[in-house]
């Protein structure tokens, strides 16, 4: 009996061993198989995420991954590069690569190169920038940011598309005339990449606004057109802590300047100049010129937006500085298009110790632009409409057309040679008003156009400004006892009035 | 246009912009050394009003390098010397775009 017992027992025994050893054995293979999985899946997830670049950039990887499905592979590579916070993974799908499959194909041609990388194209689609202005500048520089895939592209702008936009602002077109530059700009750039976020703001950035707006973006692009504007615009940069490129073109010439880069606080002499630390007095406001005013060549405004657009993917895309190598020197490119050298690169200062913006002894303050107080109009000046000469001394351009043609009348003419040989009255004398009056009375004289011949002059400009200030240079010399005015108006008045047919330039 | 060597004993201003639209120049060669509140001295008397509606808001370069003008006229006559061959740039801001 005790032998039957004892074997039975045996039996049950190695039953429950072969048991327990297959179950252990069961739980290693499936043991084996999770941990190949995990394998597989963090030697993906690392060659995705760790594709050549250092783990000092986990973190901003991680963010674009937030929809990971790998939180412990995510976690593994933050603890092996000694990263302890956990990745904020909110919703967990099933994804492989960093970036979408069709933005592989996208943005390839830029990826590949190793100024950007996967880890530059991953900083571009998490940054807003802001284009402030959708024209000659804004256009360019908004097309190539939409085309780079920056995540987000806001769009400021109060303005509409005119025909006459249209040699320079090259986003806009013939049917959009009308339109607002925003939604004009929108239209295009969301059919070139329609898988980024546009904000539109379509209305001038004023004071009260540029703060609240300028906090939703990583970097500022000015493409305005004035003063005012480019002096507001680098406050609330610097009062905001965003960088700034900011760029401007007239006639031939253009500017750049990468400002307030590195964006440290007032008072920091580390961060890079602002705007007025480069300019800090503005130009007489009757001396600015407008592009409507003075001619712009359109590839020359476009050069300096498509420039901006490589400066703002340059400073989004910045690698890493070691904290023993210098920051970049800021520096102001300049483009003249006629000159040789095309391109100066001007070497700039740092921050101006007494700066009204960015120094320690800043007067410019978050309240001072909020509550109004600072006055940009008051800072740059106003350029008043002149109007220098009494009554009896202008003519309307309807009355002028009626004066006999009888030789009793000289008629001179002041804008440039190059206006002049666009469309001109017969019989008109040239004389270029140059802003300076002792060298237009100088030159009028020598050329006879002011000779005491008892007839009456009359003096036209484009749009009656110039020329009321060569009649009062006349008048002011009493140089002739005789008639001097000025056509109200100038050739504008004219067309409106006399000649439909004069061209509208 | 490329802007001739300057004579011996003479440095270049270069005029961009609206320095361009005042003097009616591209550049000028200007007998050195020369202080830079010379130099806004001489320009005044050569160009009536370029002071105000010029310099006053404009950058100075000295062979590429910007200059501190409010700095340089406070030290006057001590201050920096434009030497001769210097290339000096007179730069007012662009705003237009």
């Amino acid at each position: 009996m005790d032998s039957f017992q004892t074997a039975d027992n045996k039996v049950h025994n190695l039953r429950r061993q072969v048991e327990a050893t297959e179950n252990q054995l069961r739980e290693l293979k499936s043991q084996l198989q999770q941990a190949e999985q995990q394998a597989e899946e963090s030697r993906n997830a690392h060659s995705a995420y760790l594709g050549g670049f250092p783990a000092e950039w986990i973190d901003e990887t991680l963010q674009v991954l937030r929809q990971n499905e790998f939180p412990n592979t995510a976690q593994t590579i933050r603890q092996d590069h000694g990263f302890q916070q956990s990745p904020s993974a909110a919703n967990v799908t099933k994804r492989r690569w960093p970036l979408d499959k069709d933005e592989y194909i996208r943005y390839g041609r830029q990826l590949i190169m190793p100024e950007i990388g996967l880890h530059g194209q991953l900083r571009l689609k998490n940054s807003k920038v802001l284009v402030v202005g959708c024209g000659g500048l804004g256009c360019p520089a908004a097309a190539y940011l939409a085309g780079a895939g920056v995540g987000t592209l806001g769009l400021i702008d109060g303005d509409t598309v005119e025909v006459s936009n249209l040699h320079r602002q090259i986003i806009h077109s013939t049917t959009k005339v009308g339109m607002t530059k925003v939604d004009s700009a929108y239209e295009y750039l969301a059919a070139l990449n329609p898988s980024i976020t546009y904000n539109r703001y379509p209305f001038h950035l004023s004071p009260d606004k540029a703060l609240e707006i300028f906090e939703q973006y990583d970097l500022i692009l000015d493409c305005t057109d004035h003063p005012t504007s480019r002096y507001l615009i680098s406050d609330a940069a610097v009062l905001t802590g965003r960088p700034l490129v900011s760029a401007s073109a007239l006639k031939t010439e253009g500017q750049l300047i990468v400002l307030n880069n590195p964006p440290k606080p007032p008072g920091d002499l580390s961060g890079g100049p602002c705007y007025r630390c480069v300019f800090p007095t503005p130009p007489p406001a009757d001396s600015v010129v407008s592009c409507g005013e003075g001619g712009i060549v359109g590839p020359v405004v476009g050069l300096m937006g498509v420039l901006q657009a490589l400066e703002a993917i340059k400073v989004l895309t910045a690698k890493v500085q070691p904290i023993d190598q210098d920051p970049p020197k800021p520096t102001l490119l300049m483009f003249s298009a006629y000159n040789t050298p095309q391109f100066r690169s001007v070497r700039l200062r740092s921050r101006r110790k007494e700066c009204a913006a960015c120094s320690s002894q800043a007067s410019i303050t978050r309240q001072a632009l909020t509550n109004g107080s600072l006055d940009y109009v008051a800072f740059c000046g106003a350029a008043l409409p002149i109007n220098v000469l009494p009554p009896q001394a202008r003519v309307a351009a309807a009355d002028f057309a009626r004066l006999p043609q009888d030789g009793s009348n000289k008629l001179i003419d002041v804008r440039d040679e190059t206006q002049y040989a666009i469309c001109a009255l017969r019989g008109s004398i040239n004389v270029p008003w140059t802003g300076n009056a002792d060298s237009w009375i100088t030159r009028a004289t020598q050329s006879g156009a002011l000779a005491q011949d008892g007839r009456h002059y009359y003096i036209v400009c484009r749009l009656g400004n110039d020329s009321q200030l060569a009649a009062q240079a006349i008048m002011d010399r009493a140089l002739l006892p005789i008639l001097v005015k000025d056509i109200k108006g100038g050739f504008k008045a004219w067309r409106e009035e006399v000649d439909p047919s004069w061209p509208d330039y | 246009m490329s802007v001739p060597k300057a004579p011996s004993g003479h440095f270049t201003l270069l005029y961009f912009a609206a320095a361009t639209s005042f003097t009616q120049k591209q550049y000028d060669f200007i007998p050195a050394p020369l202080s830079i509140e010379q130099l806004h001295t001489t320009l005044e008397t050569k160009y009536p009003g370029i002071s105000e509606r010029i310099l006053k808001s404009s950058a100075l370069t000295i062979n590429l390098d910007y200059v501190d003008v409010e700095q340089e006229l406070a030290k006057g006559i001590d201050g920096m010397q434009i030497q001769p061959r210097d290339e000096v740039a007179v730069i007012p801001p662009v705003s237009s775009g």
